[in-house]
């Protein structure tokens, strides 16, 4: 087992305050078969398997990243075609698929919308560790929505890089529900005069799960926007480190930034710790961002339990309902049951 | 101005207000590097040779060399400003003034006494202070305090004078409150301190005026390592000032000072700080407090000097129902890098905190906002609130918010907000339909950013923070 340090921030603050990264023990999988349980629903894009080797900008770690480029058991790469598109890639871990380290590239051409989603059908130890790769081109429309339902045993591993082209307005939607140690680094490189990111996250911890999430988005092109909204809740002994970081970079005249992130603690032994940066060497722009977190609201609470409710299903009604913001924007109403079924499981 | 005009207004070129540098003629007063010792460089002799002028008892050289051995075990910070330009060999590391300690101005030499003079020192002792302390180079070389004080049991010395006097309460607390451990120039301040101030106030007792301790650092290439120890016992209360400021050398000074305090139950201190060293300074300054129960600790600090700074002020909130206030502004201009901040540890139930942290980046120069807000499992029903606010006015400055959130238990309430960016065009242009001039309602706006800074400081030092942003308004903001 090797100690790695992952998740670097862009900028260090000090080492005793424990968010520079997070220290995970590795352990290389045994076997790496080619994961065969994999569904791709398009019909109308190019798909083929030569995915980009570039190095990412941030990503979680090198050795993870080396580890795909050399060892992928999965790789694809969708450009689409001039129509708008729907595509939904679902990898289910069994028995005899239990360790992915996969590349999926997208290259968006026209208006477009994807959908990722890690299921497990075991509850065997299992491992993922994978890049996506987004590139909206001008004027399009990207929405991408991933989803993490993996069993609790599983090691997950995953890193974004999304670039924006002019007037292109990328949609982010991660759903961050499952897996022991969930790492997870998202690179915006907003290019594009009037480029427009939009990111919208929801994590749920219980029991020992590490949920370790770093959000970077750089904006460079003037009018550029990224708005990045976090709602999560922990349970148990869970343990969430947020970052996120908005860097304005000289030159992106007026453009703006949002950040806000909620934690809801359910437990007196879960721990939350954020860390919100903006970082700025432009003059004209705007940027905010504000994080929260404690209990439950006691008067939603006492208002919902009034009408007869246990404190159990109104704090599960209180969380779903902070989450549902977020979930009622996916388009895919199976997949949005699937979700809120899971947390409802995952909640009890 | 209707829309029509708003809209030529936005679109006109507009004219960069100017923010003028802070008028240092009175700081950068250069007196004779007249000394009547000074020591260059760091080792195990040097650190003895301190110890033996100050004639210290032996715990006092042992604490010196126990943190001379970690400074050299610890690595420098790998965060924050590069402090690659500080080398500890071309650093004076104890510079004597020709000045012993004094009680009257009158005995304090002729050039000195002209420097602090000038900067006002007598003047607030007379109008509006309850004591001072002036520290010049290494030593302190005035003290003074009201003779009703006296009466009341309060003690305000310098700190050489405490270790003699006081030995058993400075042995309980001295490096107690900020460890030696600590980091690297707490090390290298625990090793190599001189001067600075010992206060104690007994149980009860509340001072209605400040107490007041200044240090300036006059010779080039020097540090200014002084220490800092304040005891609140239980129900008193004190305000205590601290001010500091140095004339522009072109070699590297070092400012490594050390402050703890320690508010007992149910007491109360205020600390202020208006920091204006030159920008040739390394200002590596560390400030602690323990706070006990249902006692308050608050913090005003305006930080203007150094070529570079990294001070984060604690409150440790180890009393229930304990509390502290953070007001700060940075305002860094041209080759300045400044990396402020604040920290705070919520050690027991019903506790709080309020962090209120400002900072103007003007010409290249880059302000930091760093911080820490720890929330402990033992702290039930504890609250945090933090606000943020950054001002850039130009484009080749930097401004950076780090603020790190550690919540370890549900039953609490924590908000963190902040902001970046210019001056609005729509608020400029609110105020001059309501009559005022557009060089007006922009005085008025960067005035009103710094005012709940300048609120929390006595009169006579507002008036000075307010003079030291003097602003020159022609054309517009942003």
């Amino acid at each position: 087992m090797e100690k790695l340090k992952l998740n670097n921030t862009p900028v260090r603050t000090a080492r005793n305050f424990a968010i520079n990264n997070i220290e995970v023990l590795f352990e290389m999988p045994k076997e790496i078969r080619k994961f065969k349980n994999v569904e791709i629903i398009n019909d109308k894009s190019i798909i083929d398997n030569e995915v980009s080797n570039k190095e990412l900008t941030y990503g979680t770690g090198k050795i993870l990243e080396k580890l795909i480029f050399e060892e992928a058991n999965n790789k694809i790469r969708i450009q689409t075609t001039k129509q708008k598109e729907d595509i939904k890639i679902i990898y289910n871990f069994d028995d005899n698929n239990l360790n992915l380290i996969n590349q999926i590239e997208i290259i968006a051409n026209n208006d477009t919308n994807v959908t990722i989603i890690y299921k497990s059908k075991t509850s065997r130890t299992c491992f993922h560790n994978g890049i996506v790769r987004t590139t909206a081109k001008e004027n399009v429309q990207l929405n991408v929505t991933i989803v993490n339902m993996l069993n609790e045993n599983t090691d997950n591993f995953e890193a974004i890089e999304n670039t924006l082209y002019q007037n292109s307005n990328v949609k982010y939607t991660i759903i961050d529900i499952g897996g022991k140690t969930s790492v997870s680094n998202y690179y915006s490189n907003i290019i594009g005069t009037n480029a427009s990111n939009d990111l919208k996250t929801i994590y749920l911890g219980r029991n020992n799960q590490i949920k370790d999430i770093n959000y970077i988005a750089e904006l460079k092109g003037e009018k550029t926007n990224i708005d990045i909204d976090v709602q999560g809740a922990l349970k148990d002994e869970a343990k969430k480190n947020f970052k996120g970081t908005i860097d304005f970079k000289r030159g992106c005249k007026k453009a703006k930034g949002n950040e806000n992130e909620n934690c809801m603690l359910l437990s007196n032994k879960a721990k939350s710790i954020a860390l919100p940066m903006l970082l700025c060497t432009e003059e004209d722009v705007e940027g905010n961002h504000s994080t929260s977190s404690g209990k439950v609201d006691e008067k939603q609470l006492f208002y919902i339990m009034a009408r007869g409710i246990s404190y159990k299903e109104a704090v599960k009604l209180i969380v779903k309902s902070k989450f549902n913001n977020i979930i009622e924007k996916i388009k895919d109403d199976n997949l949005k049951e699937e979700i809120l079924k899971e947390i409802d499981e995952r909640l009890d | 101005m209707d829309t029509h005009n708003l809209k030529i207004y936005n679109e006109r070129e507009k004219m960069k207000t100017q923010v003028e540098d802070i008028n240092r003629n009175i700081y950068d007063i250069k007196n004779k590097d007249d000394y009547e010792i000074k020591i260059q460089g760091l080792n195990r002799e040097i650190v003895e040779e301190i110890s033996r002028l100050k004639n210290e008892p032996d715990w006092m050289l042992e604490i010196r060399l126990k943190a001379l051995k970690m400074y050299e075990e610890l690595e420098l910070p790998t965060w924050g400003p590069d402090l690659s330009e500080l080398n500890m060999d071309d650093i004076a590391t104890y510079v004597k003034p020709k000045s012993k300690l004094n009680s009257s101005w009158e005995d304090v030499p002729e050039d000195i006494k002209n420097t602090f003079d000038k900067l006002g020192i007598p003047e607030a002792e007379k109008k509006s202070l309850a004591g001072v302390g002036a520290q010049y180079d290494s030593e302190v070389v005035y003290h003074s305090m009201k003779e009703d004080l006296i009466k009341q049991g309060v003690i305000y010395t310098d700190m050489e004078s405490a270790v003699r006097d006081y030995p058993e309460i400075v042995k309980k607390h001295f490096m107690k409150c900020v460890p030696i451990s600590d980091h690297k120039f707490v090390a290298l301040h625990a090793a190599v301190w001189s001067g600075g101030s010992f206060v104690y106030v007994p149980k009860g007792v509340k001072l209605d005026f400040p107490l007041q301790s200044y240090f300036r650092l006059n010779s080039p290439e020097s540090g200014q390592f002084e220490h800092t120890l304040i005891i609140v016992d239980e129900g008193a209360s004190l305000h205590f000032i601290e001010g500091c400021s140095a004339p522009q050398y072109n070699k590297v000074n070092l400012h490594a000072g050390c402050v703890e305090l320690y508010v007992k139950d149910n007491a109360y201190l205020r600390y202020s700080t208006i920091e204006n060293w030159s920008k040739n300074m390394m200002n590596l300054n560390t400030k602690k407090a323990i706070v006990g129960k249902n006692a308050q600790m608050d913090w005003v600090t305006g930080s203007f000097g150094s070529k570079v700074s990294m001070l984060y002020p604690m409150s440790i909130l180890n009393g229930q129902g304990s509390k502290t206030e953070y007001t700060g502004i940075t305002f860094a201009g041209g080759g300045q890098n400044l990396d402020t901040g604040f920290k705070v540890i919520h050690n027991a139930p019903n506790t709080s905190s309020v962090i209120n942290s400002k900072s103007i980046s003007k010409d290249g120069g880059a302000c930091t906002y760093r911080s820490l807000v720890r929330i402990n499992e033992n702290a039930k029903n504890s609250k945090c609130s933090v606000s943020c606010e950054s001002l850039m006015l130009d484009d080749i400055s930097r401004s950076d918010t780090i603020p790190v959130n550690d919540i370890r238990t549900d039953e609490v309430e924590f908000s963190h907000e902040a902001k970046i960016g210019k001056i609005s065009d729509k608020t400029i242009f609110y105020l001059m339909s309501r009559g005022l001039s557009e060089e007006d309602a922009k005085a008025m706006i960067v005035r009103g950013f710094a005012y709940p800074i300048s609120k929390e400081l006595p009169v006579e030092y507002a008036v000075e923070m307010n003079n030291l942003i003097n602003l020159e308004l022609e054309g517009a903001i942003g």
